[in-house]
């Protein structure tokens, strides 16, 4: 017994074993809440299975390959997809420019930035489902968006009610996700321009050029790469969006008019207990993210080395 | 005239900024009658919306409401504070111990960095139908173990970049010297690294602690009625029957107060730590 103890002890102490042993409680944890999962995945989505089916799901039968093809055939899947892709669409430039515009209002030395920037970054700090009910208490028909600002600007009967009109309950999903991640994008944006080597700047100010042409001649090209990260990462980001509108709309108004794709396999699995479709669907998206995070994840790894 | 414009339109950013979260205290002092009208200061101020969250059966501004609410929040605060903070303890360790296997011996190859990064690619409700089915199977729905689980999971990533950054930072002749002397990787680990890493693994500790806080998704899918978390129990604030505007406001500024305060104080690493160590 106490030599093996001791052989134990010295193999635990090797460096060779150490590099095996400092992975081994990551793998033990995403076996349990990813892999095993996964195998589950795959399984289910060749079968057809609810949790209401009267077996257990190790029982369920194979369904052959309809639960795929029943997926290319969903309109609704489809339909979250599509709302999916133009949230990404538009949250990721308008996140971009206004960062960018921020960013070029904080260069240069002022007073009060300090104050200014902290006042600035606290959103992204903030629960997503607070957000989600800030702007849903914002939002309201009696809220301070219609009484305070579009009433004064735009008279007596311009109060919309938000919540009820399919696009614009959309609109505010991604008024509250603008509002949470343009801080992210305005700190990555300046530390970038900001490191930008001031006598690159004052060259093309000898040179004559304007400060526009500046910012597009020689800060953006400077501060690309970093951009493209920050995109990537933001983009893939606001692909899995679900906490705000899940507060705000819950998929709503009407039958589904924002439901985007986390909200739609959420449904799928929790709410109608189709758990081998839900599956199914699942795995094409993650098929799908996969091809495209092989893609996007090049550059990612160049700044990692 | 040029500082003029700027600070015009700093403040424009401010108030776009404080906007939402000023309403929400607004609201969280206002009484009933005071909800609908159009201003940030209650004639009013009381605090009867913050009693309710822990009392439900109290009026609020003298006028009793009838809802779906009928429990305190003081069990999914608890709720909260043991899931997020276990789930970042076990975060922590374990990505502690893979990114210093990964910085120093390049332990996993690229597997690791690829599988991590791909984890958190993936949404979580891609998740959800099968770990409902695998924890149904083994008896984990409604239980602290699932989501301490789930949330170290979900943060491992960030853990494991931000952590392997502060671990990058020290330089390895210090641990060589060590090894050298005939330490084990062990007591190097606890000698040298982790007192030099300490501040770091604090700053990652916190900003790890905020997402789990934050976390939804999972908690609403596990807790049924044991381990309800307070943004689960804020989701059903807002879905509650009759709308208590003021309490919900003053339920999302007692959740949002935590992730502030720690936040302001990792300010500096909150762009490294979200953007896993790709910017800093």
């Amino acid at each position: 017994m106490m030599k093996t103890t001791n052989r134990l002890t010295q193999w635990v102490g090797k460096t060779e074993s150490f590099k095996k042993l400092s992975t081994l409680p990551l793998s033990l944890v995403l076996n349990f809440v990813l892999i095993v999962p996964f195998a589950i995945m795959i399984f289910l989505s060749f079968t057809r299975w609810e949790p209401l089916s009267g077996y257990d799901w190790w029982h369920a039968p194979i369904a052959g390959i309809p639960r795929f093809v029943e997926a290319f055939g969903d309109a609704r899947l489809l339909w979250a997809l599509i709302r999916t892709t133009i949230f990404v669409a538009v949250v990721l430039p308008v996140e971009f420019l206004l960062g960018l515009g921020m960013a070029l209002l904080f260069l240069g030395d002022f007073r009060g930035k300090k104050g200014f920037t902290s006042v600035i970054l606290y959103p992204m700090m903030m629960p997503w489902v607070v957000v989600g009910l800030g702007f849903y208490l914002m939002f309201q028909f009696f809220g301070p968006v219609n009484l305070l600002l579009l009433r004064p600007l735009l008279g007596e009967g311009a109060v919309i009610d938000w919540f009820t009109n399919p696009v614009l309950a959309f609109v505010v999903v991604i008024i509250a996700d603008v509002w949470q991640w343009t801080p992210l994008m305005f700190l990555i944006i300046y530390a970038g321009l900001a490191a930008v080597p001031k006598r690159l700047i004052e060259a093309a100010e000898v040179l004559g050029a304007s400060s526009v042409r500046i910012l597009r001649t020689v800060r953006l090209p400077l501060i690309k790469s970093l951009v493209v990260v920050a995109l990537i990462i933001r983009a893939l980001e606001a692909f899995k969006v679900f906490d705000i509108v899940y507060i705000m709309t819950g998929g709503g108004p009407g039958v589904n008019s924002t439901e985007v794709i986390s909200l739609y396999v959420y449904n799928l699995a929790i709410v109608y207990h189709n758990t081998s479709y839900a599956c199914a669907v699942s795995l094409l998206i993650m098929i799908a993210i996969a091809l495209v995070t092989r893609l996007a994840i090049r550059p990612l790894e160049v700044r990692a080395e | 005239m040029k500082t003029a414009v700027r600070y015009l339109l700093l403040v424009v950013v401010s108030v776009w900024t404080l906007a939402p979260v000023a309403w929400m205290v607004s609201l969280s002092f206002k009484g009933p009658t005071e909800w609908y009208a159009p201003y940030l200061i209650p004639n009013q101020p009381i605090i009867d919306n913050y009693v309710s969250l822990f009392i439900p059966t109290n009026p609020i501004g003298g006028s009793f409401f009838f809802t779906s609410i009928t429990e305190p929040i003081t069990r999914p605060l608890i709720n909260s504070l043991i899931a997020a903070g276990l789930g970042t303890l076990l975060a922590v360790m374990v990505g502690f111990l893979a990114a210093y296997g990964v910085s120093r011996y390049r332990a996993g190859g690229t597997f690791i960095i690829f599988f991590t990064l791909l984890t958190r690619m993936l949404p979580g409700a891609t998740f959800v139908a099968p770990l409902m089915v695998f924890y149904a199977s083994i008896g984990f729905i409604d239980t602290y173990a699932a989501l301490i689980l789930l949330y170290a999971a979900v943060t491992l990533t960030y853990a494991i970049w931000l952590m392997k950054g502060f671990i990058d930072e020290i330089p390895p002749e210090w641990e060589e010297a060590a090894l050298l002397e005939g330490a084990s990787p062990w007591t190097v680990l606890r000698k040298v690294t982790i007192p030099l890493t300490k501040g770091g693994l604090a700053a990652s500790a916190l900003f790890i602690f905020i997402l789990n806080w934050s976390e939804f998704l999972f908690a609403l899918v596990i807790s049924v009625t044991e381990v309800t978390t307070l943004p689960v129990q804020i989701s059903k604030y807002v879905s509650a029957v009759g709308r208590m505007y003021g309490t919900m406001a003053s339920v999302g500024l007692v959740a949002t107060i935590p992730s502030l305060l720690l936040g302001y104080m990792i300010q500096k690493h909150l762009v490294t730590g979200f953007t896993f160590g790709r910017i800093r």
